[in-house]
């Protein structure tokens, strides 16, 4: 039987993500189910806020949700780990190894109410403020704008504030005094217009933000046989992989733009300070220990997990 | 026809029969929202709505600067502020011939760039400005009409508590809109003015002369209005706060004030703040039951379809946009001006921007437009409360006496829709 | 309006309203601090973003129990104040009723969601504080609404009170200048 899917988002619909591996990925569904299969997209919070697209998901508002597990902090522990700085160099093989590293038991054990498709990070997030961001001790003070709630705990550690405002207000935020720094992709320097206000940034990867693709329960389960083939065929880790692509090279379009502008001063640290980094960040990944054990896991098999994913794809910080 | 058109339609159908009926307004674009939802989704997702929306609506934090501008505006009106702003207008302007209703004018506005709302300068004013042009010798039509014109600065003079959920409903920076509403504030302010001298001047009489040291002991104690005003508008213009800081600040500010010079103690503030309340609450019913409504209008595709449907009429851009206004106008006739902003505006906006209208540009002109309503037959609420505190004024009266008003109101629509620069060479300068 | 017959509902609404109205006040405090404290210590107060929020929220809610007991929600009035009074009665209890549902449904399906919740779910951004005593606090305010909105229509059927503004007379109070008190807001 014929099916449409509702697909609900909170990017605007000219994002690098809805025009490429999203659009990508539906095209080939609708091809190898052999049009039986199409899609009805809802980008930017149409059917609801960012947030609460998890839920919209479970609860069949929507049949397939773009989700940040990020901007809900303590609902999924073990995802939170992919926000942790200084684990991946970057997004696409990063997908696929966090895809093989979540998808079997925890996302059971934590998104288990929603059928897992995939992973989709952008490229390794940075610092990039109104002034230089060398060192840690260059955070101390400063109103940074997070990526997500493991960041603004990064951010705490470091003795900044963080301040809460959606992705497309950063730019606001920013020209307002409301923030003197942002960590982001280097995309959203272009997508959100951020960097009509951040000249510095520091070039070191540091994080990830990585959403995930999920299915509702019963627009999955009442597929017939063959659509349901032709999903799981589009929720593979290759797959993960795949719909990050186009992303990430709109990134690195951006990253080069900068690179080049005059206006712009990109600085990378050196080994010595990166190691001041890396240091500094080590209470934020202590904290999401805590945060695992308290919800019963095992935070060294989990994190050796995911640095092992990492490490076979290539792409672990090491 | 589509099966998802006719749902749409159907919805549009009952929406209005459940308002009229007086169901409260959010509920029933809540109900709609959900069963037509339902109609498309089935009805168990319909329903998980409720599980999620409603709950993120009231803990936005971007619509926090609603309380905040709604308490500002209850506490200024409390503290009395209208009145030093009547004398201080009348001490400079009254001097002329119509000289106390060019004054009324005058305070509206100067009560306009603290308050948020409209009907409260409206109803202010009456108190203060009304009984003085009475002993005057002014006819009611003309003190009443002058006061019904001037109330309507209070949502296009910065803060505006309707402009702020336009902004929030159309993703547009609050800051900016406050900004741009300040010189078709003034304009307005301007031709107000010149309407009571003009029209109504030959036959009012001449106000007490003019005496230099009243003027400036006048102007002197509009200190705290002036005050507030830089406080809120100059530090959103500056970039020094954003909009939500800003209305935080004034309403503390106010509050402080108030408390400093006597004019509030605690039981008058705990009421400011039950009033603010009261008011906040029920603008968040609508927003509650317009966000729900907003997600038929996405899976029904409302938007799109009227979008196509207005181009396809083939007006033109000018001719559409009066079409819309038209509309606004129509509505405003029987539903609240936030409610027809609430409801509305997603559903033309996106012909606006296609029509390649500035966004900022249109928040200030359907304002305007929902003012015209406010002062314009049968429906009119600052005519309305003009009535219900000067009750022996007739309804008749009043209209008579704004008409005049009326005209120069659209006369100030053609300038700002000729000439868009008057509205945003200021948000533009930010 | 009321008479005598019904002060101790009027007094419990009023008590609610005020302590809700407080928080109000307490948010407005809460961003003012926070917005002043950028300036002079250059830091926000940790988690005044969803303190500030989720405490405005729960007076939002309590509010709206308020507004279903006053009959103050903005609506139409131009039918019913065109048609008689016995019209208008029925007219009202259908309203009312229609209110009540709708709050039921909000306690029915935004009850789930909070207990579900009870159990470890959100936490604040910056101090990790859990949501659902906030959540809890909303929910009891919508079960608040549902006894509040069912009085109104009891009363509405019983005595035939409208839904004109119920406004308790102020019992007492400071300097008021300025007194026209606007429940309608444009
Ligand atoms: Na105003
Ligand atoms: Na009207």
């Amino acid at each position: 039987q014929d099916v449409t899917l509702r697909l609900a988002h909170w990017l605007p619909p000219q994002h690098a993500v809805p025009q490429t591996g999203m659009q990508e990925w539906m095209d080939s569904i609708t091809e190898a189910s052999g049009g039986t299969i199409t899609f009805e997209v809802f980008p930017a919070q149409q059917l609801g806020a960012a947030p609460d697209h998890y839920d919209m998901t479970r609860d069949g508002i929507a049949d397939i949700g773009y989700v940040n597990p990020g901007y809900t902090a303590g609902r999924f522990p073990i995802y939170e780990l992919t926000g942790v700085p200084f684990l991946a160099t970057d997004g696409p093989n990063a997908a696929k190894a966090i895809h093989e590293w979540y998808a079997g038991d925890f996302a059971a054990k934590e998104m288990g109410d929603v059928h897992f498709c995939l992973v989709n990070p952008h490229e390794p997030g940075r610092f990039h403020g109104k002034s230089e961001i060398k060192v840690p001790a260059d955070v101390k003070g400063l109103n940074v704008r997070p990526a997500h709630s493991t960041m603004a705990r990064f951010v705490a550690s470091l003795g900044g504030a963080s301040v809460q405002v959606p992705a497309p207000e950063a730019r606001e935020a920013l020209a307002r005094g409301t923030a003197d720094a942002v960590t982001f992709p280097y995309e959203a320097m272009k997508i959100f217009n951020v960097a009509e206000e951040t000249k510095f940034h520091n070039d070191m990867p540091l994080y990830l933000s990585s959403q995930v693709l999920l299915f509702n329960n019963d627009s999955y389960g009442g597929l017939s046989a063959e659509q349901k083939a032709v999903i799981d065929e589009h929720c593979t880790p290759e797959w993960s992989k795949k719909f990050s692509e186009g992303w990430a090279d709109y990134d690195k379009g951006v990253r080069e733009e900068i690179l080049n502008d005059p206006e712009h001063t990109v600085y990378m640290p050196s080994d010595e300070e990166v190691a001041l980094w890396r240091e500094a960040a080590m209470p934020t990944l202590e904290a999401w220990k805590e945060d695992v054990s308290a919800a019963g896991g095992d935070p060294e098999a989990i994190l050796e997990g995911l640095r092992a994913a990492l490490d076979a794809n290539g792409v672990l910080y090491k | 026809m589509s099966e998802r058109d006719l749902i749409a339609a159907g919805g549009f159908v009952i929406l209005f029969l459940l308002m009229l009926i007086r169901v409260p307004i959010g509920i029933a674009m809540g109900i709609v929202g959900v069963g037509g939802f339902g109609m498309v989704t089935g009805l168990k997702p319909a329903l998980n709505l409720l599980a999620t929306s409603p709950l993120r609506t009231v803990t936005d934090f971007n619509l926090t600067l609603i309380p905040f501008f709604v308490l500002m505006g209850v506490l200024a009106t409390r503290s009395g502020m209208s009145r030093e702003l009547f004398r201080a207008a009348n001490a400079t302007l009254g001097s002329f011939r119509g000289g106390l209703g060019i004054a009324t004018v005058g305070a509206c506005a100067g009560f306009a760039a603290i308050c948020g709302s409209s009907v409260a300068t409206a109803a202010t004013m009456t108190d203060i400005a009304y009984p003085e042009m009475k002993r005057a010798g002014y006819g009611d039509d003309v003190a009443t009409g002058v006061i019904a014109a001037g109330g309507t600065l209070g949502i296009l003079i910065p803060p505006s508590v309707v402009l702020a959920v336009y902004g929030y409903i159309t993703e547009q920076d609050i800051g900016s809109l406050f900004i741009a509403g300040i010189v078709p504030g003034l304009l307005a302010v301007l031709m107000y003015m010149l309407t009571v001298r003009l029209r109504y001047g030959p036959y009012l009489p001449a106000g007490a002369p003019f005496e230099l040291r009243e003027a400036l002991r006048a102007l002197r104690d509009v200190w705290a209005v002036a005050l507030l005003f830089i406080a809120v508008i100059l530090s959103i213009y500056l970039g020094i706060a954003t909009a939500t800081e800003a209305a935080a600040v004034g309403a503390v500010l106010t509050a402080v004030i108030g408390l400093a010079r006597g004019r509030l103690g605690a039981a008058s503030l705990l009421d400011c703040l039950v009033g603010a309340l009261r008011t906040s609450v029920a603008i968040y019913t609508i927003l509650i039951g317009a966000i729900l409504f907003g997600y038929f209008l996405a899976v029904t595709q409302v938007p799109q379809n009227m979008t196509r449907m207005l181009i396809e009429l083939g007006l033109g851009r000018y001719g559409t946009l009066v079409l819309i206004m038209v509309l606004f106008v129509v509505l405003g006739c029987f539903l609240d001006a936030m409610a027809m902003i609430i409801l509305m505006v997603p559903i033309v906006f996106p012909v606006i921007t296609q029509l390649g209208f500035d966004p900022i540009w249109f928040g200030i002109i359907i304002v305007m437009t929902v003012e015209l309503g406010l002062i314009t037959p049968p429906i009119g609420m600052n005519v309305f409360v003009i009535n219900s505190i000067a009750r022996h004024v007739g309804l008749g009266t009043i209209f008579r006496g704004v008409l005049p008003f009326v005209l120069v109101d659209l006369l100030r629509l053609a300038i700002l829709i000729l000439v868009p620069g008057l509205v945003l060479f200021l948000p533009n300068s930010m | 309006m009321t008479g005598q017959r019904h002060t101790a509902a009027d007094r419990v609404i009023l008590w609610v309203e005020r302590t809700a109205a407080v928080m109000l006040g307490l948010v407005t405090l809460l961003i003012f601090v926070s917005a002043v404290g950028r300036y002079l210590f250059a830091a926000p107060l940790p988690d005044s973003f969803d303190i500030s929020r989720l405490t405005l929220a729960i007076a939002v809610i309590w509010g709206f129990a308020s507004l279903g007991y006053r009959g103050s929600h903005i609506k139409v009035d131009i039918l019913a104040q065109a048609v008689s009074p016995a019209l208008r009665r029925w007219l009202d209890l259908v309203a009312w009723a229609i209110l009540l549902g709708f709050t039921g449904l909000l306690v029915w399906k935004m009850g789930a969601r909070v207990l579900s919740q009870l159990s470890g779910g959100e936490v604040t951004m910056d101090l990790r504080l859990p949501h659902w005593p906030f959540l809890a606090a909303i929910l009891l305010g919508l079960i608040a609404a549902l006894f509040t909105t069912a009085l109104r229509l009891w009363r509405i059927w019983r005595f035939g009170e409208g839904l004109e503004g119920h406004e308790v007379p102020p019992e007492e109070d400071g300097p008021d200048m300025g007194h026209p008190k606007v429940e309608k807001n444009e």
